[in-house]
């Protein structure tokens, strides 16, 4: 680690002005970016912690939607969307350990955009708006890529707006020494649509396999996926699995997922 | 001697230290003012030092040292680490030399290049990234086998050893002649030692000596290499163990970094401190396994084995390690005919070295592998003959009036019960019910394997031990030789010694790990703690009853030779006294006699224990995903007299799950550069609580007749016979499939391209 500053702002109006400043970066959980300054991996000037700001955490109900402030941990997620989005606790309750749901938070996951992060297969699929210090971006707009989103520099994830589907299931194939996502699938079925994003898989991140949302929105039944496959191209072949490999665990998360909710 | 068959689950006196934060390991007892080390590490897997400039960080903040190997040289010390090699019949296994510091050129990613020394750790990290290092790359050579650049010119074609024992020309003729042949390739996956704490120690300066204080397995080996190194007296030397949180052989041997920082304390006459991390000790420990045999097995037409033949290709890592070369070697031929009643036997091991860390002993050492060969390739014979593996055995086992016996490896085991112990394992592991349990797993679209193994084990280690017990006046310490990682020594030598003599255990504190107060003394390896320090304590008992009675016998005016000590109380003959062994010390100390106080005594023994038993594993495997996981696992165990039941079954816990770990879960990767893949707990998957299924242990002794007590060392087993359990399970569960070449570890994807092959061809 190097030396870096840190700073503790108690309101939103504050973080941003610090944020606006040159070699600031925002610090939640700190599940991602601690380990990567152990490494020395990264070398922020400063670092304006988001944990001490209340009007960044809070679960509640709007309306058809289920919103989350950035400062949200994955445990409080838990706990506070048992009742509203199960699926959703669901996922959250299967993040990394203890430890890790009792630190980390929405706002970072979703701003890290790590290609094996839960959240935003849950956004994708449900059509959620991620809200930002600036702007609201739909969740399509929003995951550009590999650890990449449509934030600009001092801008941050504040919260996130999830459709509440009338049901959905997250099957998640962990990679067996992370446990993160090695091909997890988000099925999120609506009145009159179904949403279906894969996460783990690919080098550009979590996307929305729009082959399989449209056969499900036809026919939300295992068999209306017959003959369905997840192309190779693209996704990541690691030590953990080939890309064929992760293609064809999509395909049978996807199938449980939905034997899950049919 | 009643007492040794007491066998009581005396629960852990450490725990309570350990569970509330007590526990004093190396980070917890560093001096104020250490300086901190760091150690820049070889960025590639083979490569040519071309330039090393260090004057940058020499001048760098807070920076007291800078060592490379010409600075290490140049103050005089040896920049060579000690190791040793086997013997062979035409000469010796190649001596490359193993530099403290790389000396010039780069042999596996991780080897440590220059440590630097600063007043904090930051500065010191710092300070490393002034260093300019250029490698010049050379290619990188994984093997194990022969090919690529050679890594040391002491070793064409990175042969390190070839050795072999048996009678090729019998073994071969026997196979010839034999009814059926079985040959399996069956490769042993490295493994990562990854105890929970890193490795580290600090080194100060007391007074003109040194006094290295580090998480080890023992003291005194690392005392004669930091004196070796350094050019001091070994009394100028005192080395100790505080608390260690695991060792599982690792921490058995000195690594570099222990004599760089002795070096830099001494150079400097400051307190040096360095504390390993994770990714550290992931790329430099000594790793264990890594190999591939073939083993061949000759039956007749009663599938009784007539000959046995194994041909071991192993990864020594790029430097030899303190007893690289023995491992595969001579460790396995210890067991490497098993329980089976086997007279041609061949063993041919060659150790090769590559771009990895070196590899050493890893729980069971050689042990493991051969009973992983043996069995693995029993339960392919068992399938390929057509045989009842439970049958296979019984055929084959060593019959029981048969012992002593004298394999054809040369090892006399003292008692086996083998089929005895197999009947009761089949009983407790419920083999009759299996074909239901298959069934449910099967309507639950899984796949369900039972596997065998029929394992025995060689204690190993010194076969001598000290005992020093010292009488003070308000408790009684028992200094031992061996060195607690964890297992619970302390309580089971206090124990022992409180059966033994009576004195309270309340009143005894085991005392270890420090070359200053025990002179010498064995550590702990190869499961030979409980069994040798008993021993000794047996000694000292006896020791002790003798010279107190004597003692006794002068004061009270009678025949030495009619005192007796009954393992609680001195009776002299005609006389109301009876006094308790503390009593009598406490006569003692009123009477001036302190030589009587503090006592030390030798046990030796000729021969070790053959721990032996059955490990009998139930998998179920997704299908579709190829999760396996192990459902049912039952261990029915000879351990001879168990000194404390508890314990012994918690190390057999531990040894299976650590089997599970290298069967199921654990796997070290290296990219063609060197790089390692797996060098953080995100790649390199450990077992999980959730992984391990409840274990059942049962144990059928017999007691051993090598050792007063009748015990057998328990440390090791679980590891030994775990491996071929899971991987005949496994190939119960796929040989219906058609997969019968399947190799650990048993990852998901691996499991799922093997079933996914066979689809493929049967489309
Ligand atoms: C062992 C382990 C297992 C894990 N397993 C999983 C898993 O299974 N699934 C999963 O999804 N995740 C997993 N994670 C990641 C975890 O969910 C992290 O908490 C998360 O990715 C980052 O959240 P954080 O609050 O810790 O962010 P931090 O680590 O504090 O920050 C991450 C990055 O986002 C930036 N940032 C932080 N907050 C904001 C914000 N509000 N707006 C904009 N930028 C911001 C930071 O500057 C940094 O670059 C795991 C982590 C660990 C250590």
């Amino acid at each position: 680690m190097y030396d870096f500053e840190l700073a503790r702002p108690t309101t939103l109006a504050e973080a941003l002005e610090m944020l606006a400043e040159e070699g600031s970066d925002p610090l939640s959980g700190g599940q991602t970016l601690i380990p990567s300054l152990r490494a020395r991996l990264a070398m922020p000037e400063r670092l304006v912690s988001l944990m001490h700001i209340d009007e960044l955490k809070g679960i509640e109900q709007r309306g058809d939607a289920l919103h989350v402030k950035g400062g949200t941990t994955h445990a409080q997620l838990v706990h506070g969307a048992y009742d509203i989005f199960p699926g959703l606790a669901s996922l959250a309750g299967r993040i990394g350990d203890p430890a890790v749901r009792t630190r980390g938070t929405i706002g970072g996951s979703v701003a890290n955009n790590d290609p094996a992060a839960c959240y935003p297969a849950a956004a994708l699929a449900t059509g959620a708006t991620i809200h930002t210090s600036q702007r609201e971006v739909a969740a399509d707009d929003f995951f550009l890529g590999l650890f990449e989103t449509a934030l600009e520099e001092g801008e941050i994830v504040t919260g996130v707006t999830f459709p509440i589907p009338q049901a959905s299931a997250y099957e998640k194939f962990i990679q067996p020494a992370s446990h993160f996502a090695l091909a997890a699938v988000f099925v999120a079925r609506f009145d009159t649509r179904v949403g279906v994003a894969v996460t783990g898989a690919s080098e550009d991140g979590a996307f929305r396999w729009k082959e399989a949302e449209a056969a499900l929105t036809e026919d939300f039944s295992v068999a209306a996926l017959e003959g369905l496959s997840l192309p190779e191209q693209g996704l990541i072949a690691d030590v953990h699995g080939g890309a064929d490999y992760r293609a064809r665990m999509a395909g049978v998360m996807l199938r449980r997922a939905v034997a899950a909710l049919a | 001697m009643e007492k040794f068959g007491k066998s009581q689950p005396v629960r852990r006196v450490e725990d309570v230290r350990f569970l509330t934060g007590k526990g004093r390991y190396v980070d917890d007892i560093v001096p104020a003012g250490a300086l901190q080390a760091f150690f820049l590490r070889a960025p590639v897997g083979h490569g040519i030092i071309t330039e090393m400039d260090t004057s940058m960080a020499e001048e760098a903040e807070g920076v007291a040292l800078v060592l490379t190997a010409d600075s290490f040289k140049a103050a005089g010390f040896v920049n060579e680490m000690d190791f040793d090699v086997i013997e062979l019949e035409d000469g010796e296994g190649a001596a490359p030399p193993r530099p403290v510091l790389a000396d010039g050129r780069v042999r596996f990613v991780g080897e440590p290049v220059a440590m630097i020394v600063a007043e904090t750790l930051a500065q010191a990290r710092d300070a490393a990234e002034m260093i300019s290092l250029e490698v010049d790359d050379l290619p990188c050579w994984f093997g194990p086998g022969p090919g690529g650049e050679d890594i040391h010119p002491e070793a064409p074609g990175n042969l390190a050893y070839d050795w072999s024992m048996g009678d090729e020309a019998a073994v071969e003729a026997a196979l010839a002649a034999s009814d059926r042949v079985v040959t399996v390739e069956l490769p042993d996956n490295r493994v990562a030692a990854t105890p929970m704490e890193p490795r580290g120690c600090y080194v100060e300066m007391e007074g003109g000596r040194l006094h290295m204080c580090f998480n080890g397995q023992g003291v005194w080996g690392a005392k004669d290499e930091i004196a070796a190194c350094l050019g001091m007296e070994a009394s100028e030397i005192r080395v100790t163990n505080p608390d260690v949180g695991g060792g599982f052989g690792l921490k058995g041997a000195t690594h570099p970094e222990q004599l760089a920082i002795a070096a830099a304390a001494k150079m400097l006459g400051r307190t040096v401190h360095w504390m390993g991390e994770r990714t550290e000790g992931f790329l430099s420990d000594n790793g264990g396994r890594d190999l591939v045999s073939t083993a061949t097995l000759g039956f007749d037409a009663e599938g009784r084995i007539t000959a046995y033949k194994v041909e071991t290709l192993s990864n020594l890592g790029a430097y030899n390690s303190n007893y690289g070369q023995f491992i595969q070697s001579e460790l396995f031929s210890k067991v490497a005919p098993g329980t089976y009643a086997i007279d041609k036997a061949l063993l041919k091991a060659k150790g090769y070295y590559t771009n990895s860390a070196p590899v050493d002993a890893y729980r069971g050492a050689g042990r493991p592998e051969a009973i992983f060969v043996l069995e693995h390739a029993m339960g392919h014979a068992a399938l390929q003959l057509g045989i009842d593996p439970f049958e296979l055995r019984r055929r084959n086992f060593i019959p029981p009036d048969s012992f002593p016996y004298t394999s054809a490896t040369g090892v006399t085991y003292d008692v086996g019960e083998f089929a005895k112990v197999l009947s009761r394992a089949e009983e407790h592991s419920d083999v009759a019910g299996f074909e239901a349990r298959k069934a449910e797993s099967e309507a639950a679209g899984k796949l369900r394997g039972l596997g065998l193994c029929y394992y025995i084990e060689s204690i190993l280690g010194d076969k001598q031990e000290f005992a020093t017990v010292v009488f003070g006046e308000n408790e009684v310490e028992l200094h031992v030789g061996t060195q607690s990682n964890g297992q619970g020594h302390e309580t089971v030598f206090a124990k022992f010694l409180s059966d033994q003599t009576g004195i309270p255990m309340s009143r005894i504190r085991v005392v270890m790990g420090d070359s200053d107060i025990i002179e010498w003394g064995g550590g702990t390896g190869g499961s030979r703690s409980v069994t040798m320090q008993n021993t000794a304590t047996l000694a000292a008992k006896d020791g002790i009853a003798e010279s107190f009675g004597a003692f006794l016998a002068e004061r009270e005016g009678v025949d030495p030779a009619e005192v007796t000590f009954d393992d609680e109380r001195f009776r002299l003959p005609g006389s109301n006294l009876s006094p308790t062994m503390l009593e009598v010390a406490e006569m003692a100390r009123e009477a001036g006699r302190d030589d009587l106080l503090k006592q030390t005594h030798k046990g030796s023994l000729r021969n070790m224990s053959f721990p032996n038993g059955a490990h009998v594993a139930e998998v179920e495997i997704d299908p579709e995903t190829g999760v396996t996981k192990v459902v049912r696992y039952t261990v029915t165990d000879d351990f001879g007299v168990l000194i404390n039941p508890m314990l012994a079954e918690g190390q057999v816990h531990g040894g299976v799950a650590q089997g599970i770990g290298q069967a199921l879960t654990e796997r070290v990767v290296f990219d063609e550069e060197g790089q390692l893949l797996t060098a953080t707990f995100m790649d390199y998957a450990l077992p999980r609580a959730e992984d391990v299924p409840m274990i059942a242990f049962h144990h059928e002794g017999t007691p051993s007749t090598f050792n007063a007590m009748g015990m057998k060392g328990c440390g090791e087993a679980g590891t030994v016979g775990a491996l071929a359990a899971i991987s005949n399970a496994m190939l119960g569960a796929l040989a219906p499939l058609g997969v019968s070449d399947i190799a650990m570890p048993f990852t998901p994807e691996r499991v799922w391209r093997a079933i996914e092959e066979t689809r493929v061809a049967a489309a």
